[in-house]
């Protein structure tokens, strides 16, 4: 660098400042890129599936992140280099798009590119590359809704719990069973009518919620139709039924002026009356609010002493719900209106809740808000209440969760199902490569790479599920050759008894995965490949900030 | 050096490691921490000596020291969850949780040294649990509380979580303490408050043996001004007003000014102010209360006028003890002395200020609503009742857990080696790995007698195959565990080693659970701080010097190193150790 810095009339170094880094042509920036991209692949790949493995992530404040999920862990990766910051910002769009397919996303991707680099050794150029990486990206679209094994059109809790589980079961093993109809129950309680999607209903994956209690097992898991307020209630009062709720955004206490004022006293009688005439203001409000009906009331700020003297005195309860996210849920839970002010809500901004009670659960006092009779309406807010012995399972559990009701989201929205298990993949490879076959220029050899890229997916389940990929890859482009288009990779095959089946092929396969799900972690994966391939310069400018140690 | 594309993708100074050495490390870690607080299990169970840099403490509840431990090592964090989760859902076997998961991971290494895929493990480990807490619960024997029988149960339960604590020897008296406590709150159907509603109180002085239940509510006398002597200090129900008022000639507001026009006037204002507290004065006696009790000072003016009309009074209550005698009396605490009436009230069959060592205490019985009860902790030393006080909690969980489950299992190791017999006799009907993983994981089980005979100091060998046997051989072995008293083996059922079956289901979910976690992690990154850019500087550049000194570095040291040496490889910065008589 300090060359460049002393011949500094030369060329691009001329123009920018000291310090600056350039790199460019194929060796110094592509394959570069390529490496990086290829070695953020590698780390992600081993927890696809199932089957595959945890990562331990310790992130700068030093919280401990266990998880499989890969938007998860390129999140916690603090990554630096521009071209895996390229793979990781794909998985983050798949992420908030679709929930899943997040590792499917950053390994294809990575796949892609690693495939370019024999590409680009073997003499072709980038722009070639492209070109083919583009037609076979098309080529794919076009299979893959021909792929459809079954399509969705009304949905019930049994056959959502079913369609979703492979997503689950992806993130966290054995927990499906479990999590699958808790999942579809909270979704379905929440879904609304929307006629224009396939299944008629629309899901707000907002709407449902997910609290987690350290302690306990898994299976004491559950939905509660409603919201679950991780704290007491401030009152003696602990129950309510068939309630009215008033919410209040601000805290119930006397307001104080913002300007900074003295009260100014004449005489003997102003003092006397003047604790007394703030006691009977306070009370006045207090009862006011009694005199709408309202059992419960919530309070976003602080609640002063007398004003909970005389709530306990008009025997209502009253919690305080701190967090102004909380409050807003709580709000679309009960069907109510935050109030700004102090005093009495109009019926329109009044909230109803069915059953109100405060319970213990693994030692902490917890509120619940629950619906159980207007259920049939639909209610407006889930919680799924999450029980595990280690925060860190606690987390994935709750990001699985996400994953399933994002899931849910889909299905409804477009109920189209293709064959899960690696086997969408095999067939789309083998199609992309009869189509390669048809093509005349040079791009049919970036084509091929790419239906090679697509055993992608197959032989990493078979590897993280214990098996021979070799075996499992050259058996599946068999059955896939001889017309077995849902032929999948079978992760308990040869695993350890619970199949017979030795060889690790799934031939009657009944894992199902979501089409859009699938469509969108190609399109941005080819994408994500696509732009890191057409840099073909780097030029990075002097930190600002200089580090030490370098 | 991060500058250079297509080499470091992540942050400088991030360190990763994977593979099969990383788990390994993982476990190992994992395992010098259940090490620690092994010796603390049981009966004979060894304590610890914690010095945090502050406060000493002197404990063998498991989740205590895994609290204090300050656990610097990733996945050992884990094993702190699980205690902490055993202690806020159980409340008892924080100990024998940590020690579970110990034994399932060491029991299990061996596979992963030898190859076999972690997931293969997982799902055995998994399947071994679920088959283990099935078997407890059928295993378990339920009983109704509401008899004489259930009684003597609940004591035996009890008396079995204090066995293995400091104040073993003094079960006779505590057992019945604890349970009474616990009956009162499943009576009233408020067993979910424990923790509000059953005061622990610690007196340091005195014996052991003079520690007492009060039922109702007890507090330490609190700071008295000038007119206190005088007061009445006993009384028979009497009428009590509880208040969060200030009693105390002061101004009525901070920001409020008064301006005169005329000297006149200057002495209706100072008598004001003396009517405003008057008043208060007033309406407190006019209500009809004998005992006026205020979470805020009650100044000697006033302390002075209760004493006058024969009415006792006490200032700055703590907000728990107000709050236990609102609960026990049936009184609502008053922010205001405007409006009191009858109906605010409440009352007690006796109140009296004791004498408690030298201490004075205002208890309160014969409560209308006899819930709330009040355990009096004396003892020789601060660190000694700070112990018997997490004893006495654990021992008030486990009832309560009792009374929840309504059903029992057999302790001194009796459940987990019938559970281990199971599993094995299980094992031997499957086929392929799992069939290594589930007899490995049965033996794992066998740690918890084994532990409570090493830490008594018998023959571990002997005991373990003497029960094992038992439990293969006789119909009637199932309830043979350690028998402490003799180095024998016995039947623990009938010695009355009785622990609620929740507890034992979900240690070995819990253990079962963290082990999956810790097999489940195949790379471990540790990024830098980031609070201080210079701290990762210099990180860095000290693990350029050492590159084994990082985090991850000292848990792979602690393969190597010797045993005293690892433990320190997982504690947090300066944390020095000590062990054993040397």
């Amino acid at each position: 660098m300090s060359s460049m810095a002393l011949n500094a009339a030369a060329g691009l170094s001329g123009m920018l400042k000291d310090g600056h880094q350039s790199l460019e042509g194929v060796d110094a920036a592509t394959l570069r890129n390529i490496t990086a991209a290829k070695e953020l692949s590698r780390i992600v790949s081993t927890s696809l599936g199932p089957n595959g493995m945890n990562k331990l992530v310790v992130n700068h404040l030093e919280k401990i992140t266990v998880t499989s999920d890969c938007a998860t862990i390129v999140k916690e990766l603090e990554i630096e280099h521009p071209a895996a910051k390229m793979l990781s910002l794909a998985a983050t769009m798949q992420d908030d798009e679709c929930g899943d397919g997040t590792n499917l996303t950053v390994s294809f991707a990575g796949g892609l590119l690693h495939q370019t680099e024999e590409l680009l050794r073997s003499g072709l150029h980038t722009s070639e590359i492209i070109a083919g990486y583009k037609k076979a990206g098309q080529k794919l679209s076009e299979i893959l809704p021909t792929l459809v094994t079954k399509s969705f059109t009304t949905v019930d809790e049994e056959s959502l719990a079913e369609a979703i589980r492979p997503v689950l079961a992806a993130k966290q093993l054995d927990s499906d069973t479990v999590l699958a109809p808790l999942v579809a129950k909270a979704t379905l309680a929440t879904a609304s009518k929307k006629p224009s999607y396939s299944s008629g209903l629309s899901v707000n994956p907002e709407q449902v919620r997910v609290t987690k209690i350290l302690g306990g097992r898994m299976d004491q898991s559950q939905v509660i139709h409603g919201f679950v307020a991780l704290r007491n209630v401030e009152t003696t009062l602990t129950s309510a039924q068939d309630a009215k709720v008033t919410v209040f955004a601000c805290g119930i206490e006397a307001s104080g002026t913002e300007a900074k004022g003295t009260v100014l006293m004449k005489n003997a009688d102003d003092l006397k009356g003047y604790n007394k005439s703030e006691e009977t203001k306070m009370e006045e409000i207090i009862k006011s609010i009694a005199d709408t009906g309202t059992k419960i009331i919530v309070s976003g700020g602080s609640i002063s002493e007398m004003a909970l003297h005389f709530i306990e005195r008009y025997n209502m309860v009253c919690i305080k719900i701190p967090s102004k996210w909380e409050l807003r849920r709580l709000c679309s839970a009960i069907n109510a209106s935050a109030l700004v002010r102090l005093g009495p809500a109009t019926p329109d901004e009044m909230g109803y809740v069915d059953e109100f009670s405060v319970e213990e659960i693994g030692a902490r006092p917890v509120s619940i808000f629950k619906q159980t009779k207007s259920l049939k309406d639909g209610c407006k807010l889930a919680t799924i209440l999450l029980r595990a012995s280690t925060t860190n399972v606690l987390q994935d559990l709750e990001r699985a969760v996400d994953d399933g009701v994002h899931a849910c989201r889909q299905l409804c929205k477009d109920g189209r199902l293709v064959p899960g298990a690696g086997a969408t993949e095999m067939e789309l490879a083998v199609q992309i490569r009869n189509y390669a076959d048809s093509c005349p220029g040079l791009d049919q050899y970036a084509i091929r790479a790419f239906a090679k890229t697509l055993e992608f997916c197959p032989k990493v389940l078979a590897e993280n599920a214990g098996l021979s990929a070799t075996h499992v890859l050259a058996g599946l482009s068999a059955a896939h050759a001889n017309g077995n288009a849902t032929a999948g990779v079978d992760i308990e095959g040869g695993l350890d008894g619970t199949s017979d089946n030795k060889s690790g092929i799934l031939t009657d396969n009944t894992i199902e995965d979501i089409l859009i799900t699938k469509e969108s972690a190609f399109r941005l994966a080819i994408d994500a490949a696509l732009t890191v391939l057409k840099v073909d310069q780097i030029i990075m400018s002097k930190p600002a900030r200089a580090r030490g140690g370098r | 050096m991060a500058g250079r594309p297509g080499i470091i993708i992540l942050r400088e100074g991030t360190d990763t490691s994977q593979g099969k050495p990383q788990l390994i490390s993982n476990i190992n870690a994992c395992q010098a921490v259940a090490d620690v607080v092994k010796t603390t299990l049981g009966p004979r169970g060894m304590d610890k000596l914690i010095f945090d840099g502050r406060k000493v403490t002197i404990s063998n509840d498991g989740a205590t020291i895994m609290r204090l431990l300050d656990i610097a090592h990733p996945a050992a964090k884990t094993l702190v969850d699980i205690s902490m989760s055993q202690d806020a859902e159980v409340g008892d076997g924080t100990t024998s949780v940590v020690l579970l998961a110990g034994s399932m991971l060491k029991a299990i290494k061996p596979f992963v040294e030898e190859g076999v895929h972690p997931q293969i493990i997982i799902r055995n480990v998994r399947a071994a649990a679920k088959l283990a807490v099935e078997k407890v619960k059928e295993l378990s024997i339920p009983y109704d509380m509401n008899t004489e029988q259930g009684y003597e149960m609940l004591i035996k339960c009890a008396s079995t979580s204090l066995n293995s604590k400091l104040i073993s020897g003094h079960q006779d008296l505590f057992s019945p303490m604890i349970v009474e406590a616990v009956k009162a709150l499943d009576d009233a159907g408020a067993l979910d408050e424990i923790k509000t509603l059953v005061a622990i109180k610690r007196i340091p002085g005195g014996d052991v043996r003079s520690s007492f239940l009060v039922k109702g509510v007890a507090f330490k006398k609190t700071f008295s001004y000038a007119g206190f002597e005088q007061m009445k200090k006993k009384f028979e129900n009497p009428k009590i007003l509880l208040l969060n008022v200030e009693l105390e000639l002061k101004s009525e507001k901070e920001n409020a000014e008064v301006r005169i026009e005329s000297p006149e006037e200057y002495q209706s204002i100072v008598d004001a102010e003396w009517q405003v507290i008057y008043d208060k004065l007033d309406a407190c006696v006019k209500c009809g209360a004998n005992i006026v009790l205020s979470k805020l000072p009650i100044g000697d003016l006033a302390t002075q006028y209760f004493a006058d009309r024969g009415l006792f009074c006490a200032g700055r209550v703590e907000d728990g003890d107000l709050k236990r005698v609102s609960k026990a009396t049936g009184g609502t605490v008053q922010t205001s002395t405007n409006g009191l009436y009858d109906g605010i009230l409440g009352t007690c069959g006796k109140f009296e200020e004791k004498r408690v060592g030298d201490e004075r205490f205002n208890v309160f019985e014969d409560c209308p609503q006899s819930l709330t009860s009040t355990m009096v902790l004396r003892g020789g030393s601060e660190q000694f009742i700070a112990e018997s006080e997490r004893s006495v909690h654990d021992a008030l969980m486990v009832v309560k857990r009792c009374l929840k489950s309504k059903a029992v299992v057999a302790g001194g190791g009796a459940v987990e080696m019938e559970v281990s017999k199971y599993l094995r006799d299980y094992a031997l009907t499957i086929e392929g790995k799992g069939q290594l993983i589930i007899s490995a994981f049965a033996k794992s089980l066998e740690v918890v007698p084994q532990q409570l005979c090493d830490n008594a100091g018998f023959d571990a060998t002997d005991i373990l195959s003497a029960l094992r046997r038992k439990h293969a051989q006789d119909d009637d072995g199932k309830w043979y565990g350690v028998d402490i008293a003799e180095g024998d083996i016995c039947d623990t059922f009938e010695s009355g080693v009785w622990e609620p079956s929740d507890n034992k289901c979900n240690s070995l979910a819990a253990a079962a659970e963290a082990a999956c976690v810790i097999l489940s992690i195949d790379e471990t990154v540790v990024n830098p701080r980031s609070q201080d850019p210079g701290g990762a500087a210099a990180q860095q550049q000290m693990m350029q010097q050492k590159p084994m000194s990082n985090m991850m570095g000292n848990a792979m040291d602690a393969v190597n190193a010797q045993k005293g040496g690892s433990r320190s490889g997982n504690l947090g910065n300066g944390v020095s150790y000590m062990r054993g008589r040397g």
